[in-house]
């Protein structure tokens, strides 16, 4: 219980440390442009220095983990792409596994139903709330592209069109929004549920559900009920995409709780397991070529040993052997 | 299998009850809206509301001004103050027009694109 009430009690702190600070101590500045370019830069830095860690580190052995046939003998047909034996099935692959979540597609779960048989059977309840979390938080995502350009680009346009297609209540309703609230909610619930899954639940797995939940339920709240100014909202975001140190005009307290926690988050990002973002593709078991029988693959790191043979070893203490009537295989 | 049969036939009840109430819903609307509605007065002299309301609620107030003189024909607004005023785009622009570009300004700049112009003529377009 303590490890779901942490993160919970640390997401509401988080959310009103900016909300006491700008209504009642008048820090806009600091919530407003100081903490963005902190967040943006340690983000950046802290994303960068892991890939780039992570992209140094040698790779010595095809370690590729593969559930297909790998290509050898004209006869044996190969799996392509979940063995892939070159580098566009690889590609193709990684790039399954990140849009679509193929792996978990395959997703099973065993369970003892009455009496002592261990049944497994598909569960694809994960790979679809994965789904829609990831892809509703990607659309909101790009759909904020309005408030950071002055001319904002098609696609952002175009997503926002289609997010608010079903055309209901005023300001429109985006779908993504209900799409990743519920995600999250059934992400969350899967964890609590399940006795097994609550024992392998880590406060670090609740904290960014929490965290993501509360940007969105924040976001919400602005959008349809607690109004703030989007005009100095625009203003304020304008202004940090040219690195203007200005100050912020008016904008409500719930804006910079949004702020400061996407700060928080991006913050965070860099040092917890949310880099998956970057590492997926980074991941040798699943972005290496599985050519182990096409080449041959050598360590890189053995060294010539230096052996000593025992004819040398009797060559050296023949002598002090022959003395203490040790038998030796040359006189 | 019966119990899969009694479901899909419930289910289909249902639908097929949830179908004929929407339509008979909507009829009976229809007829209620035929008749012409009494309107207020197109009374432009002052803003509805303040300011600082009407910049974040505006579209609030326009789409149940709509809603309720379309659907049910009542075309008069009663202000706080017990002015009648009629609910109807041109007592908003008989002022706001004066500017060209009052909608446009702030829409362009959020980018955020109404509804309003698929049927009114916008005050851009006005001669």
């Amino acid at each position: 219980m303590k490890k779901i009430l942490m993160p919970l009690g640390m997401v509401t702190v988080l959310a009103l440390v900016p909300f006491v600070g700008v209504q009642y101590a008048g820090l806009d500045y600091l919530f407003g442009v100081l903490i963005p370019y902190l967040a943006a830069a340690v983000f950046l830095f802290g994303f960068v220095f892991r890939m780039a860690d992570w992209l140094r580190r040698p790779v010595p052995y095809n370690i590729t983990t593969t559930c297909g046939q790998e290509k050898s003998l004209d006869w044996i047909r190969p799996n392509k792409i979940e063995s892939p034996s070159n580098p566009f099935f690889a590609a193709v692959r990684v790039l399954s596994e990140v849009l679509l979540f193929r792996s978990l597609f395959r997703n099973t779960r065993a369970e003892l139903r009455k009496g002592p048989d261990l049944v497994y059977g598909s569960n694809k309840w994960l790979w679809l709330g994965g789904l829609v979390f990831h892809w509703s938080l990607l659309v909101i995502v790009l759909r904020h592209a309005r408030f950071f350009f002055v001319m904002v680009p098609g696609l952002a346009e175009a997503l926002d069109q289609y997010d608010s297609f079903f055309d209901i209540t005023l300001p429109s309703f985006y779908v993504t929004d209900a799409l990743a609230l519920s995600a999250a909610t059934f992400l969350f619930v899967r964890r609590v549920a399940d006795a097994k899954m609550r024992l392998i639940s880590l406060p670090t797995d609740y904290f960014p559900l929490f965290l993501i939940g509360g940007i969105v339920v924040v976001g919400v709240l602005m959008r349809y009920i607690a109004k703030v100014d989007v005009m100095a909202v625009k203003d304020q975001m304008l202004r940090l995409m040219s690195f203007s140190f200005d100050p912020p005009g008016e904008i409500g307290a719930l804006f910079y709780v949004h702020l400061f926690l996407v700060c928080m988050l991006l913050l965070y990002f860099p040092f917890s397991k949310l880099v998956h973002m970057g590492a997926i593709f980074l991941s040798p078991t699943r972005a290496m070529v599985n050519n182990s029988r096409e080449k041959m693959h050598v360590n890189p790191w053995r060294q010539p040993m230096k052996f000593r043979t025992y004819r040398e070893y009797e060559d050296e203490f023949r002598e002090k052997m022959k003395k203490a009537k040790l038998p030796v295989e040359k006189e | 299998m019966t119990k899969k049969l009694i479901l899909t036939a419930a289910g289909l009840l249902l639908f097929l009850l949830a179908a004929l109430y929407a339509f008979r819903h909507q009829e009976s609307m229809a007829e209620s809206a035929a008749a012409p509605a009494p309107s207020g007065v197109v009374d432009s002299s002052a803003c509805i509301a303040p300011k600082e309301f009407m910049k974040a609620n505006h579209m609030r107030v326009l789409a149940e001004w709509r809603h309720s003189s379309v659907r049910e024909g009542n075309r008069v607004w009663v202000a706080p103050d017990g002015r009648k005023i009629d609910k109807s785009l041109n007592t908003c622009l008989n002022c706001h027009s004066s500017n060209r570009m009052f909608c446009f300004n702030c829409h362009m700049y959020a980018n955020v694109k109404p509804n309003c112009w698929n049927c009114h003529i916008s005050p851009m377009e006005a001669p």
